[in-house]
């Protein structure tokens, strides 16, 4: 995927929860062996992928990421013997059901990554921060953009209610 | 946002129009008949003491406007309606009325695969209700109430078929103790006075239709419907599968729902809801129905039976109480699309 | 003084430079009162949007400050609020009432709601007399004309090509004076006038003596009745023009946290929870019997007049056609248990 110039400077944080057992495994050793790959990336060790409830993927674009990245260990390898499986279900429902609803799919991807797949765990986590650096921040809504503003210590309410929906074209 | 996104109306897809119910005099007997029938196994229901309470229609203030009935006492069975304005769909009643002994409910396709879909989920025994079966030739809009406009614009006075029964695969009962409807009350013999039900090709053709849209028009039109949506949670008090004894709505201490009303909470409710409902949904359009925003839930719904149904080639929910549903189960065959 | 209703885009348009005017709108699902411009088209055929007008005063969500730490690590706090100078042009009789009672509420009693405060003062309404009630409208029987609007600084009367204006307060006269151009000094009433003076509801119901009675029918088997078909939705709450229950609560972000309020419904279980855990009304019946009770009873205690006001709404939309004006019927119906003991019925149970 070709990154987009006006992205290039663009610095998309995505949350990658990984599994214990496996990916996790896997990135400690890309570490060991001094792999590169992009600081955008931010782990969060799960005991299994069966763990990761699609809730947290959409409180994670809620407060502010990019993407979202959900590793486990290759199917047949679960510690726990059938957690992935059960997670590949629920994942392939879960991000169709996403993209159905306008999210592009890049911003959400589930891979297998086992505990001696360094490369492979260097290799999908740049791809992955590439992919959503190119497609540039996750749109939100205005109310959502306003919050995020630091330090603007501007009014906190100046429109007046009525419906969200002009809120939002007013502000795009 | 983008403009050409489809208005977020519960308009039908071109393939699948509303059907216009013209109420014929073979329809008009069929109901006085089976109303006449529940009318007097009820009573002998409720005289036996074989049920504490029957759980049916009954007429609302408005011509043309029927509100559920709960009937304990023998001598008001006559309370008891069944026209082609029951819109509401009762089976999840049954959890609140069998906490006072047996419950005897009126099933139509759509109560009964809830009943199934509740026993499946073990919050409800066969044992704890008597199923009436009622045949149903699809039921329709009320005029009168829905809309309070200046008479010269009041909807037109004929009978649009309810959203929800537009896209009904089982109008008949799939379980049931007795049926009070005439043996050739079939959906063949009905399907000659009335819409047949859908033709199941046709069952997702509205998903289909958003599918065939870009990202961006779909991006536009969802989130029209949550910006729309005022979190009433109707849909999910409704609904067969929502029997949670604390929805995650509720649980405000682990404060996975704000109660902001906005894009992105409004977007989590409703993504979350369909989640935990799509491999169980039975597709009676109950969500739908009452949302008093009038936004077309199932679409959503029916695009996660559409995915599980194609991916892991599950039968529709609720026709029976033993299948279980494709989320809590998986095939080391499943489809690879990870690696 | 009169609006021909061919100018009454010119105006609108001309008032909307100054001020934000809201008029009914269809929407693609339901109405409400929308801007005007943007593409919006009044609907002044409407006798009720399905969404009242309160989140003009009181929006469903309503920021009230923000606190974090600025960009140099220091805390914060902003409360700043404002808001725009609105028009509400084309509201209905038994909507301005309910702006009334929700006058009473933020603004009386010796407690003012800064936010409501500035929100109302800062809004004209422009209210539209009913000539043809819809058939689930019942606010006369609620004790308001559907040709009247007291509390609104306008009122608009249907005379057939065009409105009859008549200011009703100082702020409605200001703004009439400000734009006379618009205006003809006529009263031609032609044959397309339509009566607005005695416009009577098909819908009736009798309203005597139905809050004396709720007081002594707290535990009345009526209300486990009612309860049963209550889906407990908060339906009924969101469209209602007076329900006026809020929570607070706030979402942080990284260093940023809002404080925010908005609307809550007495129908849900949460809505009452207490902190410990505890729920003074955990079962449906008393939260039912709650809404009803507050309605009919609690309100007119406090501020002498029913909070219910007959625009139909909760009727039109209830998933299970649970009727109020069915329920005031069989309250009125209702027999009364002989000794009704003074102090056994519920004191305890809070207002709202």
């Amino acid at each position: 995927m070709s990154v987009v110039e006006s992205n290039s400077d663009f610095q998309p944080t995505v949350l990658a929860f990984c599994c214990h057992w496996c990916t996790y495994s896997g990135a400690d050793l890309a570490g060991l062996n001094r792999m590169n790959y992009p600081a955008n990336i931010r782990l969060l060790r799960v005991p299994c992928s069966g763990r990761v409830n699609p809730q947290y993927v959409l409180t994670a674009f809620n407060k502010g990421c990019d993407g979202v990245l959900v590793c486990g260990c290759h199917p047949g390898d679960c510690h726990y013997v059938s957690g992935n499986y059960f997670a590949k279900r629920r994942m392939m429902a879960f991000k169709r059901l996403l993209e159905y609803t306008g999210l592009e799919p890049e911003r959400f991807q589930i891979r297998w990554i086992s505990g001696s797949e360094a490369g492979k765990f260097r290799d999908v986590v740049t791809q992955v921060c590439e992919e959503i650096r190119a497609l540039g921040p996750l749109k939100h809504s205005a109310s959502f953009e306003a919050f995020a503003e630091q330090g603007a210590l501007g009014t906190v309410n100046a429109l007046t209610p009525a419906n969200k929906a002009e809120e939002v074209v007013e502000n795009d | 946002m983008t403009d050409t996104a489809p208005s977020i109306t519960r308009e039908q897809t071109a393939r699948v129009q509303t059907a216009r119910v013209q109420t014929t005099r073979v329809h008009t007997a069929l109901f006085a008949e089976v109303t006449q029938k529940l009318r007097l196994r009820a009573k002998e229901l409720l005289e036996s003491g074989e049920v504490v309470s029957v759980i049916g229609w009954e007429a609302g203030r408005f011509e043309n406007q029927t509100t559920p009935a709960f009937i304990t006492d023998a001598n008001k069975v006559d309370r008891l309606i069944f026209n082609e304005y029951c819109a509401n769909t009762l089976g999840k009643y049954v959890l609140s009325e069998k906490l006072d002994g047996k419950v005897a409910v009126c099933v139509r396709g759509c109560e009964s695969r809830g009943i199934n879909r509740m026993i499946s989920d073990n919050q409800l025994k066969r044992s704890e209700v008597y199923l009436l079966g009622l045949p149903c030739p699809g039921m329709v809009e009320s005029p009168e109430v829905s809309h309070a406009s200046e008479p010269s614009h009041a909807p037109e006075a004929s009978s649009k078929l309810l959203s929800k029964c537009a896209f009904c695969t089982h109008r008949q009962p799939v379980v049931f103790d007795e049926y009070l409807g005439t043996c050739e009350a079939t959906d063949e013999t009905l399907g000659g006075l009335i819409p047949k039900p859908i033709d199941p090709s046709e069952r997702f053709s509205d998903v289909e239709e958003l599918e065939a849209l870009s990202l961006d028009e779909r991006n536009a039109y969802f989130e029209k419907l949550y910006n729309n949506c005022i979190r009433c949670y109707a849909c999910r008090e409704v609904c067969p599968c929502c029997t949670c004894r604390e929805c995650f709505v509720d649980q405000a201490r682990a404060g996975w729902q704000g109660k902001q009303n906005n894009l992105e909470e409004n977007r989590f409710y409703n993504l979350t809801r369909v989640f935990h409902i799509g491999d169980r949904c039975v597709e009676c359009g109950e969500c739908e129905r009452v949302c008093p925003m009038e936004l077309p839930l199932m679409k959503i719904n029916r695009k996660m039976v559409k995915d599980l149904t194609t991916l892991f080639s599950v039968p529709e929910a609720g026709l029976d109480s033993e299948t279980i549903s494709p989320l809590n189960t998986y095939d080391v065959a499943d489809l690879e699309e990870y690696l | 003084m009169q609006l021909s209703k061919e100018r009454v885009d010119a105006f609108l348009a001309e008032l909307n430079q100054a001020v934000r005017v809201y008029v009914p709108a269809r929407g693609e699902a339901v109405s409400s009162f929308a801007r005007y411009g943007q593409g919006t088209e009044p609907a002044f055929d409407l006798v009720n949007t399905d969404m009242p007008p309160k989140d003009m005063l009181f929006p469903q969500t309503e920021k009230m400050y923000r606190y974090g730490l600025d960009d140099e690590g220091k805390p914060f706090v902003d409360a700043t609020f404002d808001a725009d100078e609105v028009v509400l042009f084309g509201v209905r009789p038994c909507d301005m009432r309910s702006i009334e009672c929700m006058d009473d509420v933020f603004l009386t009693r010796g407690f003012i709601d800064e936010y409501y405060e500035t929100r109302r003062q800062k809004l004209t309404t422009f209210a539209l007399a009913c000539t043809a009630p819809a058939p689930t409208c019942f606010c006369d029987s609620m004790g308001l004309n559907a040709g009247q609007a007291p509390a609104a600084d306008v009122l608009l009367k249907d005379v057939g090509a065009a409105w009859q204006l008549a200011a009703q307060s100082e702020k409605g006269a200001a703004l009439l004076g400000k734009y006379k151009g618009f205006f003809d000094e006529s009263d031609v009433q032609d044959a397309g006038a339509k009566n607005s003076d005695s416009v009577s509801c098909t819908l009736k119901v009798d309203m005597d003596g139905v809050k004396e009675k709720l007081d002594q029918m707290f535990d009345h088997p009526l209300w486990e009745d009612i309860t049963k078909k209550c889906l407990t939705c908060g339906t009924c709450t969101y469209v209602c023009p007076t329900c006026y229950c809020f929570d607070i609560s706030q979402s942080n972000r990284m260093k940023i946290g809002e404080r925010y309020r908005c609307w809550d419904s007495c129908m849900f279980s949460v809505y009452s929870e207490m902190a410990g855990g505890h729920n003074p009304r955990a079962d449906k019946l008393s939260r039912v019997r709650q809404r009803f009770m507050h309605k009919l009873c609690f309100f007119e205690d406090r501020y002498g007049k029913s909070l219910c006001v007959g625009c139909g709404r909760c009727i039109q939309k209830c998933p299970v056609a649970l009727d109020i004006s069915c329920l005031i019927d069989d309250i009125g119906a209702a027999e009364l248990a002989p000794v009704a003991l003074a102090g056994e019925k519920g004191a305890g149970d809070g207002k709202h």
